[in-house]
């Protein structure tokens, strides 16, 4: 038997509480191309970054070519033979495809008097660009370049040193339309045919049948299986069977009776936002939460940052109420009525060196003052308290600084800011990450309780979330809004919505 | 755990302030006894008054966490605009007025560079400041005002008492009374805060932020104002870099304040303010060269930022844990 390109074996991270990823043991053979799929937050973006250096792994054994390696920063992994390029490659804009390629290798011969020397980096470039069936012309720039050209010289970037021996690909193909696809599966099986390993995360199947010899599935900070296409096939599995696995019903209040369903409160239409969404139309009422999944880059982000005031509405309206708002800030947004969980709370919902008091009375200062603008101390902290009893904050303690609680309390925090903002429409943007299990569950119960007398959507890359959360959803694909006919999304249909944009799959 | 706060932060470090006043004050009545002499006390309260006041505005900039390195600058012009209104015979209420309005239109310059084109705070400052301070040029190509400053009244806000010391000491405690109130107890300064610590969170939480930078620029360069006029009612006389000095004890009087009380607030930068107009003093009395008691004041201003960094606090943390594993701080986030 032939010693593996490379091979984990218990390889576990954690982060904070989080079992990012947890004993996974992984083979990658000499010269295959092998897949990796799985839900966000499965871990296969964690397991390539140890792969590749940017994480240091908590336990386990990584070996390349049967010795065992310990990597502790990217160069490290470069060393070993393992190259990677990111999902956006971090190519010099306005140097051109042969400067990209050999960035920091200009001079390894030549000392550094010499400067660089374009007609060696010429010949070296096109000798590289020779060995694989791809025309590109690398003395353009590469803002001049398509998205599979670019795509191309972060891969000749990754293995002009010629030791790689192992290539690690990050969704190469999320920007790529069918025909520059089969350019790059090209490149692909080019490198393969050298020896190359191959080592691609992936949302879809078909991409995994065509190019693939193996592939596998991770669920939860897990390894689930490793398959081959013709297994697949054989079984007649679908992708959603395969990602998804068993739900977590149980982690989900009940839903909405159409019987509590008040009048209506958001009126989205025709919304538009430069060339990231566009099209996106909804309607919210009082008792309903609205689930909408998509992916990282597909608006989601944007949508909810128009809907509240900090991003620019370029098409479309908005009718908070019956009445048409479009505000200019989130400022506006706020007293119109309309509430952002924000994706990243640390970053864009709390001043962590202060109270709770003072975070939770930061959106509506003006119910937190009296005349004046004197701070109604006393009100403030019994409402910051009971509040805190609301969502059920630990510990219970609003005066020490809230970078001192835990990210789902945290995240409890910020919930009753919007409890304390009082308004009629609740946006969550991704609000469970970094959150575990257990206050997962308590969120979700208070977006029941918060929908109970107002509008409540909840925005997310766990289209499990999106789905098991809210009473009916929709996806965003690249910025097009996919929308069920005449009934509400199965799990499967929105999934598939979302990472494909077209539910027929499921 | 990091505790900068709205609130001052606790007992212990007001007492380990306290003491350390008593030990500097018993080590220059040691070396020199003047240094308790009424006449001595009435000097340090007066300086204590120039320095506090700039030391002010420069707290709400730092509490933004930008930085003004203009307003010394900014002081000077508004100095000779003073004097040279003053000289022209106008009531010195107007002329205070109209030096303040002068500064008041360089900060909200500085602000709407700084917040609302996004410039960078210390290129755009030193600039404003040294074009202040060349237009202080202007009025008497660089001589000294001194002509109407006996008769215009000026010289009674430095001579003028209540209760023994200067007027301009009570100025300052009132002030400083109404800036406490104003940025612990309204929503005002509940923003100014917001501001500062996270500027994305507080957007997304309604608060203008750029308004409250600008202000910040605007306050600065207001009181850096009134701490100049102090100066000029002392001397008698306004030239041209009459509010030079003030850069360095404000920086001072901030820095080492937030050092030693946990975090920027009004009260932390008055008792920043009065330990180093203590050291100043005690210096010039003892008749240190000012070119070192500058030097000393600058390396405490460095000792300041440097222990009001909270990555340094934490490797002297990590470093006490690191000696005394037993009482290993509380498990690091990652």
């Amino acid at each position: 038997m032939t010693v593996p390109a490379l091979c984990a074996k218990a390889v576990s991270k954690r982060f904070g509480r989080i079992n990012a990823l947890d004993d996974v043991d992984f083979v990658l053979e000499k010269g295959e191309v092998h897949a990796l799929l799985g839900v966000n937050g499965a871990g296969k973006s964690t397991f390539i970054k140890i792969l590749s250096g940017v994480y240091v792994k908590d336990k386990g054994v990584i070996e390349v070519d049967g010795r065992e390696i310990d990597c502790h920063n990217p160069k490290d992994a470069i060393r070993c033979g393992i190259a990677t390029v990111q999902q956006h490659p971090e190519l010099v804009a306005d140097f051109t495809g042969y400067e990209n390629i050999f960035l920091g290798r200009e001079s390894a011969r030549a000392s550094f008097l010499s400067g660089i020397d374009r007609s060696v980096l010429k010949r070296r470039g096109d000798e590289l660009l020779s060995r694989f069936p791809v025309e590109i012309d690398l003395s353009r720039r590469i803002e001049d370049m398509s998205a599979v050209e670019r795509e191309i010289i972060a891969i000749l970037q990754a293995i002009a040193g010629d030791h790689i021996r192992i290539l690690i690909l990050d969704e190469p193909t999320s920007t790529l339309t069918e025909v520059e696809k089969e350019v790059l599966f090209r490149l692909m099986n080019t490198l393969r045919a050298s020896g190359i390993s191959i080592l691609y995360i992936t949302h879809r199947l078909e991409e995994v049948m065509e190019i693939a010899d193996r592939f596998s599935v991770f669920r939860g900070g897990r390894m689930i299986s490793t398959m081959t296409p013709q297994q697949v096939r054989d079984k007649n599995l679908s992708l959603a069977e395969l990602m998804l696995g068993e739900t977590l019903g149980a982690v989900f209040p009940e839903k909405a009776e159409p019987a509590q369903l008040g009048e209506l409160v958001l009126d989205v239409r025709n919304l538009r936002h430069q060339r990231l969404f566009s099209n996106v139309s909804f309607q919210l009422r009082r008792g309903e939460i609205l689930g909408v999944f998509g992916l990282v880059g597909s608006g989601i982000d944007e949508l909810s940052k128009v809907l509240y005031g900090a991003l620019a509405t370029d098409a479309g309206s908005v009718e908070l109420n019956g009445r048409e708002v479009s505000p200019k800030s989130p400022a506006e947004a706020l007293k119109a009525g309309i509430f952002l969980v924000p994706g990243d709370r640390r970053v864009e919902g709390l001043s962590l060196q202060q109270s709770s008091i003072f975070n939770i009375t930061l959106a509506n200062l003006g119910r937190a003052s009296s005349f004046a603008g004197f701070l109604k101390r006393s009100a403030n902290r019994r409402k910051s308290e009971e509040f805190a009893a609301r969502v059920t904050l630990s510990p219970a303690n609003v005066t020490m600084p809230v970078s001192g609680f835990s990210g789902g309390n945290q995240q409890k925090i910020v919930v009753a800011k919007g409890l304390f903002a009082d308004a009629d429409v609740y946006i969550f943007v991704e609000p469970t990450v970094g959150v575990d299990i257990g206050a997962r569950a308590k969120l979700y119960g208070l977006m029941r309780e918060l929908a109970k007398t107002s509008g409540v959507i909840v925005m997310s890359t766990d289209c499990d979330e999106a789905h098991g959360i809210s009473d009916r959803a929709f996806a965003l694909y690249k910025g097009r809004q996919v929308v069920p006919v005449d009934r509400v999304f199965t799990r499967n249909e929105l999934l598939m919505a979302g990472i494909m944009g077209d539910a027929t799959h499921a | 755990m990091p505790r900068h706060g709205i609130l001052p932060a606790g007992t212990a470090r007001l007492l380990a302030f306290a003491a350390l006043v008593f030990i500097l004050g018993a080590a220059f009545t040691a070396v020199e006894p003047r240094f308790l002499s009424t006449q001595n006390i009435s000097a340090v309260t007066r300086h204590m008054a120039a320095n506090g006041l700039a030391a002010l505005g420069l707290t709400l900039v730092v509490i933004v966490r930008k930085f003004d390195l203009s307003f010394a600058g900014t002081a000077c012009f508004s100095a000779m605009t003073i004097g040279y209104m003053i000289a022209g015979g106008h009531d010195l209420w107007l002329c205070i007025m109209v030096g303040v309005l002068a500064a008041a239109v360089v900060g909200a310059f500085n602000g709407m560079a700084i917040s609302y084109f996004g410039l960078p705070d210390i290129v755009t400052t030193i600039a404003t400041g040294s074009i202040a301070g060349g237009l202080a040029f202007l009025y008497s190509q660089g001589r000294t005002i001194f002509q109407n400053f006996v008769t215009s009244g000026i010289l009674d806000l430095n001579d003028a008492r209540l209760f023994g010391y200067s007027v301009s000491f009570f100025f300052l405690i009132a002030l400083y009374a109404v800036a406490w109130v104003f940025m612990h107890r309204t929503r005002y300064g509940a923003s100014f805060y917001a501001t500062g610590e996270n500027p994305v969170s507080a957007y997304f939480s309604g608060v203008p932020v750029r308004t409250y930078t600008m202000m910040a620029f605007v306050i600065c360069a207001v009181t850096s104002v009134f701490a100049v006029v102090l100066i000029l009612a002392e001397s008698g006389t306004a030239d041209t870099n009459k509010g030079a000095t003030l850069l360095m004890p404000a920086y001072a009087g901030v820095f080492l304040g937030a050092a030693l009380l946990g975090g920027t607030s009004v009260l932390a930068t008055l008792a920043g303010t009065l330990l180093i107009t203590m050291l100043l003093d005690g210096f010039s009395l003892l008749g240190v060269p000012y070119y070192y008691s500058d030097g000393v004041v600058s390396a405490i201003l460095l000792t300041g930022v440097v222990l009001f960094d909270a990555r340094v606090r934490q490797l002297f943390s990590d470093l006490a844990s690191f000696i005394q594993p037993v009482t290993s701080a509380s498990e690091k986030r990652s």
